[in-house]
């Protein structure tokens, strides 16, 4: 059984794979518009100060999410890169 | 418009670049350039109609609709530059404006302008406007940017796979543009013909689609406005818009019905909710055509933009050298524009001089002297320093950085109450605050859009800048660069209260979600910044030649008239005299008991009230008032700068100057911004905004005097 974090778990450079939102419907459906679909991987780059935004890399684009929403994104961290 | 090709330019469902004349006279084609933000879509519209819109390295840059024309082989195009979008679900307001002009405008063919570094996702939104109906072309943008990372895309196979012709273009170099026209004239002749292909949603999800197109498919009016298949799959996405679109159907119940049962039974079988697998089962289709057309070579990224982010936005050191950049804007504004400003100071005390000696003596030397070149002539030194703020801000905004200071910057807004996205509008506001307050719009809350326009007024705008610089020069002269500092930095503590204040109050609420695409670092164009400058330069002189030379000749006017006579041995009265019996100074009079508690006298409160019209003229109110009295002794030609005769007023105090400051920072804006904020936010709003501002100026320009009185020369004195 995989290990489930969630996006505002991880610590910059760690690796992911989305399993799902745990949002408001609306965000949720933004995120996954945005390619946080299930099975997708991406990595944190890094965290901002303080509580401050999460800068994640998703589908080849950057993306600054609020911590807020990075706890809704359910993942299972990888062990290393995009493999 | 340049005629270089690229490589398999146009690719035309594999037919190749359409060729042929165009029929006879036909109505101008009406295509909208839409897709993601910060796909270049701007850029690309000015490379097709020649204009010169304001374009950013910023997702969100358009907030409204623009439109322009251009013609290319006989075939003329209106075409529209639309907001960018994710999804036609729409989020936020500039993209409930791009959806709704492309359902209910009804253009003839959409251009999808798509960043081709990051194809999968700008398919996604490509696949929805083809489930439209609409004819598509994608506009493969970036192409040198996508080469230069490693990425080669096989545009034909990829069109034949997908059903959309593909144009490679390059909107900054302005190549392909040809090619995009000519492709987007035969598609929507109807030339490409339709290849029927959509997006295979799956078996399960298919059967559900099939059923609820049949039934709505039976009220036969209604195909006719919407695509069944397109609100088909809106419905199982549970868009509350395109179930409003449904009003009209016959069989509205029934349908809803059936997708509830749908929903239900998607929700049950894939355990995710249905919305969700629907966008998967979309990205997977996608997925499948970029897997076979698109080739990325191993050395993928982007190593300049990640070496460059791993020192401005590093944890410690980001907000420091965020600081640092805005201190160095500042700096080169005020050292470097000075300069040139000293000349236009003198160009036109010389021409003042001119004028003094060639128009004969009376009203009208008055006239152009005191009310023309003092007015006018006070604020025009200043065009410099604006200049080089409006490129500083520019270079900042196209090199990519303004997203960089959002990240660092998010925390800090959030804890008053703002957002990571109110950053850009509230930077824009140091320019002007008409584009600031529009720009609000890329926020997607009601409430954080209000708190974040109520805040902009005190972002300090380019047209402030004069008054403070006029102020800070001659009662701060030992260092003015500061003086001026410290009313921005209070002009921004203003409006984080502010939008803190409104947020724990009228506009309560949960706190709106921050995401937020962050570009690559773009090397700016020279020609993108001398626009974007030229845009701005040109609007403040417009300004100069309108509305500031008629609030000189208004204000001049109203502080000469009526004469006062001379008394009875035929002396001229004093100018002061004069002055106090013209109309501008009765109404100043008038007013002066309510600003007399923050040291104001009726000639500032003249030049307060005339800074409504434009804040600039508070400047040329202030030379009217007290530059303009001539001076017996030595002549209008003999006078030195306004800053001088402000220095040596005996009405003046550093203190009081610096009140001047507060007032021209604090009281509501312009009403060119007024209208802004009415037309943004309605009525209600822009009274409560004047209240709160007229309220607050008071106050604070109040308290500040009333304690340096109390407190006494001890702060008051020194040009500190």
């Amino acid at each position: 059984m995989a290990i489930q974090m969630q996006v505002s778990d991880l610590v910059p450079g760690q690796h992911f794979k989305v399993l799902r939102m745990s949002l408001s419907k609306e965000v949720g459906k933004r995120l996954v518009d945005m390619g946080f679909t299930e099975g997708r991987r991406g990595v944190v780059i890094r965290r901002g100060l303080i509580g401050g935004p999460m800068h994640v890399r998703i589908l080849g684009y950057d993306l600054l999410i609020r911590r807020s929403e990075a706890a809704g994104i359910e993942v299972e961290p990888l062990a290393e890169g995009d493999a | 418009m340049p005629k270089v090709g690229l490589d398999g330019m146009a690719a035309v469902d594999g037919r190749g670049a359409p060729g042929g004349s165009p029929g006879p006279v036909a109505p101008a084609l009406k295509i909208a350039l839409a897709g993601n933000p910060n796909a270049g879509k701007t850029t690309l519209f000015n490379a097709l109609t020649g204009s010169h819109h304001k374009v950013g390295n910023y997702p969100g840059v358009t907030v409204e609709k623009r439109e322009g024309r251009c013609s290319s082989g006989g075939v003329d195009f209106q075409v529209f530059d639309l907001p960018g979008i994710y999804s036609l679900t729409a989020y936020s307001m500039d993209e409930v404006v791009a959806r709704d002009f492309i359902l209910d405008e009804g253009p003839d063919l959409v251009v999808d302008v798509m960043d081709s570094t990051n194809l999968e996702r700008h398919l996604y939104l490509c696949m929805q406007f083809q489930e439209l109906g609409i004819p598509v072309v994608a506009a493969l943008n970036m192409m040198d940017e996508a080469a230069a990372v490693g990425i080669s895309i096989d545009s034909l196979s990829l069109g034949r796979l997908l059903g959309i012709p593909f144009v490679k273009t390059v909107g900054t170099k302005g190549l392909g543009t040809d090619e995009l026209l000519a492709v987007v004239a035969s598609q929507a002749r109807g030339e490409c013909g339709g290849t029927g292909r959509q997006v295979d949603y799956g078996a399960e999800l298919e059967a559900w689609l099939g059923r609820v197109e049949a039934l709505i498919a039976l009220d036969p009016g209604f195909g006719a406005r919407y695509p069944t298949r397109w609100l088909a799959v809106k419905l199982l996405e549970k868009d509350a818009n395109a179930a409003l679109r449904l009003g009209g159907h016959s069989r509205r119940p029934e349908i809803l019905d059936l997708v509830a049962q749908a929903i239900a039974w998607i929700e049950k079988h894939f355990g995710r909710d249905a919305e969700v697998v629907v966008s998967e089962q979309r990205y997977a289709y996608i997925h499948g055509a970029v897997a076979e057309t698109v080739r990325i070579s191993a050395a993928r990224g982007r190593p300049v933009t990640e070496a460059v982010d791993r020192i401005l936005m590093d944890r410690f050191l980001g907000l420091p050298l965020f600081l640092a950049i805005l201190w160095a804007v500042f700096q080169a504004t005020f050292t470097i524009g000075g300069i040139p400003q000293a000349w236009l100071e003198g160009l036109f005390q010389a021409l003042a001089a001119l004028a003094a000696r060639v128009i004969p003596e009376g009203l009208f030397r008055l006239l152009v002297v005191n009310g023309i070149i003092g007015g006018v002539g006070a604020v025009f030194s200043f065009v410099p320093l604006v200049v080089i703020l409006f490129l500083c801000l520019a270079v900042l905004e196209d090199l990519g950085y303004m997203s960089r200071a959002a990240f660092l910057t998010d925390r800090f807004l959030h804890a008053f109450g703002l957002h990571g996205q109110s950053f850009l509008p509230m930077m824009l506001g140091f320019g002007c605050s008409v584009p600031a307050i529009m720009g609000a719009r890329t926020l997607k809350s009601r409430r954080d859009r209000i708190a974040t326009i109520v805040a902009i007024p005190f972002m300090s705008c380019g047209a402030k800048l004069p008054v403070y610089v006029l102020m800070a020069g001659a009662f701060f002269p030992r260092r003015p660069g500061n003086a001026v500092m410290l009313v921005y930095l209070v002009g921004i503590a203003l409006a984080l209260l502010t939008a803190l204040l409104f947020k724990r109050t009228v506009l309560r609420g949960d706190p709106t979600p921050f995401v937020m695409e962050l570009p690559p670092y773009r090397v700016p164009t020279l020609r993108g910044l001398m626009w974007h400058v030229w845009e701005k330069t040109s609007q403040y002189m417009r300004k100069m030649g309108t509305i500031i030379l008629a609030m000189a000749t208004l204000v001049w006017a109203m502080t000469t008239f009526p004469l006062l006579p001379g008394d009875a041995s035929g002396r001229a009265p004093s100018p002061e005299k004069a002055l106090a019996n013209s109309a501008a100074g009765r109404i100043g009079i008038f007013l002066e008991p309510a600003l007399r508690p923050m040291g104001m006298n009726w000639k500032l409160a003249v030049a307060t009230i005339t800074g409504f019209a434009a804040k600039e003229v508070v400047v040329s109110t202030l030379g009217i008032l007290y530059h303009g009295a001539p001076d017996a002794a030595t002549g209008p030609a003999g006078r030195g700068s306004l800053r001088s005769a402000l220095a040596a007023s005996p009405e003046f105090s550093p203190f009081l100057a610096f009140v001047l400051m507060l007032a021209t920072l604090v009281f509501p804006p312009c009403v060119a911004a007024l209208a802004t904020i009415k037309a943004e936010i309605g009525w209600r709003w822009l009274g409560f905004v004047i209240l709160y501002q007229l309220a607050l100026g008071w106050l604070i320009c109040t308290g500040i005097y009333q304690f340096a009185g109390a407190h006494g020369p001890a702060i008051l004195g020194g040009g500190q």
